[in-house]
């Protein structure tokens, strides 16, 4: 055990008390929403991780033969989910879509999160003219709406799946960085913190005690509700046709924009991959709306 | 007072500086040459570098900069390589239809948003709350073009109640004064145009409305949650006062408040979510203009509109802080 | 509370059922009007100052030219000029023009009009010297009077004059087989001089790189001598037209006609299937099933002119040899894949160009599908099996050609991998890089590529191919005798002669493979069953002359 750690022991400043989280998980518990949520996301992550056990057919596999009465035969026993506009299996492609938007949210937040984090960091804990040039530039970021900064990256590095979760975390920056950044101002300025610097404990031991136990809440929801924001944007770039170049890849997005022309002739096509994303985009709002509530310190006390 | 609005205006400078800049270079940074895909298979090399001493793209970047930023001081945005018209002249004729559906679309979302979200703060943790949240839930996190199709086969295509596309049927004549085609019908008194546009604009503002919806309600419950606890209310209630009347004076006013802030935010996600709602329903706004132009590499056009898309988020959010500022003068001095 | 929810709830329900009664949601009820969907707005209503097909479609059912292609086909056959003789060996043109022929600002047409026209074109200057102002004459005539851009080439173009009222002579400065075919497309139509004048037709500036038209002619006032006159441009929303009831042929049947844009394909199939439109054009292939299948509605092709072939490019790979090209050749399933990626509307190509044209060759050298043959062919030439090659093809775009250049790319790797080849893909977005790309003949050993024909001449096609310049950076060659054939022809004046001129060339393209033609697509428009008459030009145009709703 060090020194710092010592005192900090001493002084009775110890993170957040286990007290908060437990009393958060039991609020979170007792959230039908937040449960429903739950079941939801671990619907897709599970079917995510076990695409090749659960997937009836391979994705990729065309079968033309189908096709000869035209677009597109529906749920059958062969096909549960039907047949899209290339013979291939609609269910397997759904299922290994899952794959794709998992990676790609938790690629695109992870980028975003771990570059506004550390740009929130230095801003918020360096001050002075170092936080108001890293606070322009994200203000510079978001004066463009999230979609079209987007939208204008891929189209600068060309479309692509790599490109897009790069463009979709690049979106998410200014906000975990304002976030955090808040965050530390905010704590910076609370008594104990004071109290313990006057104390003299050090800087680093306070941030790493104080002020990022504190910060976790706040980052925690809003990672959850970027994930969902970014399955989302991703979905909206392949819309626009700017995701994966190979029309043959199982991305949900990229499923819509080519099935979209059979809403009057195979609305199943649309519809089905549509509601994945729903299901999981709402999945990730939930748990994160969720959250939200449980460790919002204001409803402590309350049923 | 005056001092916080100019130095919120005086922070407006590095703020629009940069973002000329930034959009200046990146216009620079997309692949390939506009030339190409005007042309497509009719792009000679002979005729490329035509074009490349037309547009001036051989000289230094600098000076490049420095011509564009005399054009801008001018209000002279370019000339679309598709259309062969201003940008200034698409930007007067769009925009306005990007307004009114934005507006339609805000509409839509308090008048629905705003007693949902009450109503589930009054009867919070009961069944209404936690599907009024579950709905207003399910509303971001439905991809807006995938809404926008959803209700354009179910009520255009399936239903036939409404048109599938644009603005305004081809078959109505009327004036456009405004270019807000409501306001115009009333100005002109053209009640059958009046409402022919409004029957176009049901659609996509309800599939753009979705996203300030959910937020609305969310917001709305929770600073009633809030304000329900204040000591003025609990107050209001003890002097027996009804709980209409504690609701409509003290509790709704209120909590009205926290929504202004968000309006700023609401402009970003409604510009974001214009351009794939407007694809969907051909909407002759911003929106479609810019997917159109990304789509087609039409330079000039991508660089005005987005720098002007820009503009209008940065000047609302600069009115929305100095309006909150003026309501709440806490947030001056910080 | 309560009850002010109810109320709301009421309202809302009755303002549901008003809105739902009092619209209409059927477009054209009235059977004289025809709403028509483009994929985008017209440039200018001046089709002289116009290269896209938007522009085109609505300018072809205002404005004539001397001659024309006979609706749906590409024959040649009189408008306003009606017999027309070529002398001293192809440079100087007369035409007898039709008499009693009114512009529609009641100016009358007449030779005096003709010269005025070709004098315009010739007379530029400024900014319409511009190639993004003035396309299509810079592609036939070279130059103006006086070159004042750099790049341009002397102008083709001599004199005009007019002897008495109908009777206009044209002088070349040398033999052009391509003048008199080139004649037909909307941009050389006849313009009313006066109207020209009136509303500044001439007037326009280079702005940051684009021309602008600055007069009102080009947007309010255009003038011709066809069967609609203008009535109305709300940009970015419609163009209406209105029969012209002084016509000198057949009048419209339609009083009016409404050409609305719609950029974004499905929607424009929902605008038909929701009856808020007439017809469209540029229906998607994978549409036409469900064009096809729907009880209201039908399909109306368009004979094909246009041509998908796979670019050879004999640069520094294994290309140079021949008996490698024809391995090539028999390597490609073309028949496979026409049938399984073009949706019924497409055929197998064994020439450059489509077959409705002259000078397509009777008899060809054709390469049916055979893996054993290619292989010995390669076994025999320096690339032995397996030959690597490298194999480009476009994402992001979907050609009139070529509907589906994925799929296409798939089978013909598939086809060649089974037929001794070794396939490396690659691929580069349409838009900006694979055109250029294919263009200056850095897109592998083969590449898809295709054209669909601007005007009814071989020379657009044979010609855009394998001129020297383009011959030497797409396909990596230079070959004298195709070379010399294709300069004969193209200045040929006589037209027997040049046919057989371009059916020699035809023969020996496809003996020599600089590259191997794959698909003749039919794009196809999309309308509802009580749309009668309405003929779509092998070239890209629509027909309203003729045409009738319910």
């Amino acid at each position: 055990m060090s020194v710092a750690e010592l005192e900090a022991r001493e002084v009775g400043l110890e993170g957040p008390s286990s007290g908060l989280w437990s009393e958060a998980w039991r609020r979170l518990r007792h959230n039908p929403s937040a449960i429903v949520g739950f079941v939801m996301v671990g619907t897709f992550v599970f079917v995510a991780l076990f695409a090749p056990l659960i997937a009836t057919h391979d994705p990729l596999e065309q079968d033309l033969s189908l096709l000869n009465g035209g677009c597109c035969p529906g749920p059958s026993a062969e096909h549960w989910f039907g047949v899209d506009a290339l013979g291939r299996d609609l269910f397997s492609r759904v299922v290994y879509g899952a794959r794709y938007s998992l990676l790609i949210g938790v690629v695109s937040v992870a980028v975003g999160l771990s570059i506004g984090l550390l740009i929130g960091a230095i801003a918020g804990y360096a001050g002075g003219w170092v936080d108001s040039l890293l606070m322009r530039l994200m203000d510079i970021m978001l004066s463009i709406p999230g979609l079209l900064l987007a939208i204008g990256i891929v189209a600068a590095l060309g479309p692509g799946l790599v490109q897009i979760m790069i463009a979709v975390g690049v979106t998410q920056i200014p906000i975990f960085a304002r976030l955090l950044r808040g965050s530390i101002l905010a704590t910076k300025e609370t008594d104990y913190i004071l109290a313990a610097r006057s104390v003299g404990i050090r800087g680093r031991v306070i941030l790493s005690s104080h002020v990022i136990p504190n910060s976790i809440s706040p980052v925690i929801v809003q990672g959850t509700l970027a994930l969902a924001t970014a399955i989302i944007d991703v979905a909206g770039l392949g819309f626009l046709g700017l995701g994966p170049q190979d029309p043959s890849t199982p991305e949900w997005g990229t499923m819509l924009t080519d099935t979209t022309r059979y809403l009057q002739t195979a609305p199943f096509l649309a519809l089905i991959p549509g509601a994945a994303i729903v299901i999981s985009v709402l999945g990730f709002n939930l748990i994160g709306d969720g959250l939200r509530e449980a460790l919002d310190p204001r409803f402590r006390g309350r049923a | 007072m005056l001092r916080y609005v100019v130095r919120r205006l005086l922070l407006l400078i590095p703020i629009l500086f940069g973002l000329s800049i930034l959009v200046f270079f990146w216009v620079r940074a997309l692949p390939g040459s506009p030339i190409s895909s005007i042309l497509g298979e009719r792009a000679t090399p002979a005729l490329i570098q035509q074009y490349k001493e037309r547009y001036g793209l051989d000289e230094p970047i600098y000076k490049q900069y420095v011509k564009q930023l005399r054009a801008w001081s001018h209000a002279d945005f370019g000339t679309s390589i598709a259309t062969h018209r201003t940008i200034t002249y698409e930007i007067k004729q769009r925009f306005p239809a990007t307004v009114e559906l934005a507006v339609a679309a805000m509409i839509f979302a308090i008048s629905i948003g705003l007693p949902l979200g009450f109503f589930a703060a009054k009867k919070y943790g009961g069944l209404f709350d936690h599907a009024s949240l579950f709905i207003s839930l399910i509303g971001i996190s439905i991809p807006v073009f995938f809404l926008a199709i959803i209700l354009k086969y179910i009520f255009a295509v399936r239903l036939g109640w409404l048109p599938t596309v644009g603005r305004q049927s081809v078959l109505i004549e009327t004036e456009h004064p405004t270019n807000f085609y409501i306001l115009d019908a009333i100005i002109t008194r053209d009640w059958a145009a009046l409402w022919d546009a409004i029957r176009h604009l049901i659609l996509p503002a309800i599939a753009l409305g979705s996203i300030p919806l959910a937020i609305i309600t969310r917001i709305t419950r929770a600073s009633v949650l809030d304000v329900q606890n204040e000591d003025y209310v609990r107050t209001a209630r003890a002097k027996g006062l009804a709980p209409i009347t504690v609701d409509q004076r003290h509790v709704l006013r209120n909590a009205m408040l926290p929504i202004t802030t968000i309006i700023g935010l609401q402009v970003g996600l409604l510009l974001s979510g214009a351009v794939l709602t407007e694809t969907v329903f051909a909407w002759p706004g911003i929106g479609s203009w810019l997917r159109d132009a990304i789509f087609n590499r039409d330079y000039p056009v991508i660089q005005g509109g987005i720098l002007f898309v820009a503009l209008i988020f940065v000047l609302v959010n600069l009115i929305v802080d100095i309006s909150y500022a003026i309501i709440n003068p806490r947030i001056r001095y910080s | 509370m309560r009850g002010i929810a109810l109320k709301a709830i009421l309202a809302l329900a009755a303002c549901a059922v008003l809105v739902v009664t009092l619209g209409n949601s059927s477009g054209s009820k009235a059977s004289s009007t025809l709403i028509f969907a483009g994929a985008a707005d017209p440039t200018y209503l001046d089709p002289a100052l116009a290269s896209d097909g938007e522009t085109f479609r609505v300018t072809e059912q205002m404005y004539e030219g001397l001659v024309a292609l006979k609706p749906g086909t590409t024959k040649v056959i009189p408008k306003l000029a009606l017999k027309w003789k070529s002398a001293n060996r192809g440079k100087t043109w007369t035409f007898w023009l039709r008499h009693g022929v009114k512009f529609h600002d009641g100016t009358p047409f007449n030779a005096a009009a003709v010269c005025a026209n070709f004098n315009r074109w010739y007379n530029w200057s400024g900014a319409f010297q511009d190639p993004s102002a003035t396309f299509y004459y810079q592609a036939i005539y070279g130059g103006f009077k006086h070159n004042e851009v750099s790049g341009l080439q002397p102008p083709l173009y001599r004199s005009c004059a007019a002897k008495g009222q109908y009777k206009a002579i044209v002088k070349l400065r040398k033999a052009s087989g391509t003048f008199f075919p080139s004649l037909v497309i909307a941009p050389f139509s006849m313009q009313s001089p006066t109207a020209m004048r009136k509303y500044g037709a001439d007037q326009g500036e280079l702005r940051n790189g684009t021309f602008r038209a600055t007069g009102s002619y080009a947007f309010e006032h255009p003038t011709g001598t066809g069967p609609f006159k203008f009535k109305s441009w709300t940009i970015g929303q419609k163009v209406e037209i209105v029969r012209n009831d002084k016509y000198w042929g057949q009048k419209a049947k339609l009083s009016r006609v409404i050409i609305q844009p719609i950029s974004d394909s499905t929607a424009r199939l929902q605008a038909l299937q929701n009856h808020d439109v007439n017809a469209y054009d540029l229906a998607a292939p994978q549409d036409i099933p469900t064009l096809s299948g729907n009880s209201s509605l039908k399909v109306i092709k368009r004979p094909a002119f246009n041509v998908a072939y796979v670019t050879i490019h004999q640069g520094s790979g294994p290309m140079k040899e021949l008996k490698v090209r024809q391995a090539v050749a028999y390597g490609l399933n073309r028949k496979g894949v026409v049938n399984q990626f073009y949706y019924g509307t497409g055929k197998v190509a064994q020439e450059f160009m489509p077959p409705s044209l002259y000078g397509y060759a009777k008899k060809v050298q054709t390469y049916a599908y055979n893996p054993t043959k290619a292989k010995q062919l390669l076994n025999s030439s320096s690339c032995h099996v397996p030959c690597h090659i490298d194999f480009w093809y476009p994402t992001a775009v979907s050609r009139p050609y070529m509907p589906d250049p994925v799929r296409n790319f798939q089978g013909f790797q598939a086809s060649l991998e089974n037929s001794g080849f070794s396939v490396t893909p690659h691929s580069a977005p349409w838009r900006p890089t694979y055109v250029a790309k294919v263009n200056e003949g850095s897109a592998g050993d083969l590449n898809l590529i295709g054209w669909t024909g601007d005007y009814a001449d071989p020379d657009n096609f044979v010609g855009t191919f394998f001129n020297q310049t383009t011959a030497n950076a797409q396909f990596g060659f230079s070959n004298a005798s195709i070379n010399s054939l294709l300069l004969k022809a193209k200045n040929e004046a006589n037209f027997a002669k040049r046919v057989a001129l371009y059916q020699k060339l035809n023969q020996q393209l496809m003996k020599y493979l600089p590259g191997v033609p794959y698909a003749h697509a039919t794009p196809a428009l999309g309308a509802e069953k009580r749309v009668h008459n309405l003929i779509a030009t092998p070239v890209g145009g629509v027909w309203f002359q003729y045409a009738t709703v319910g």
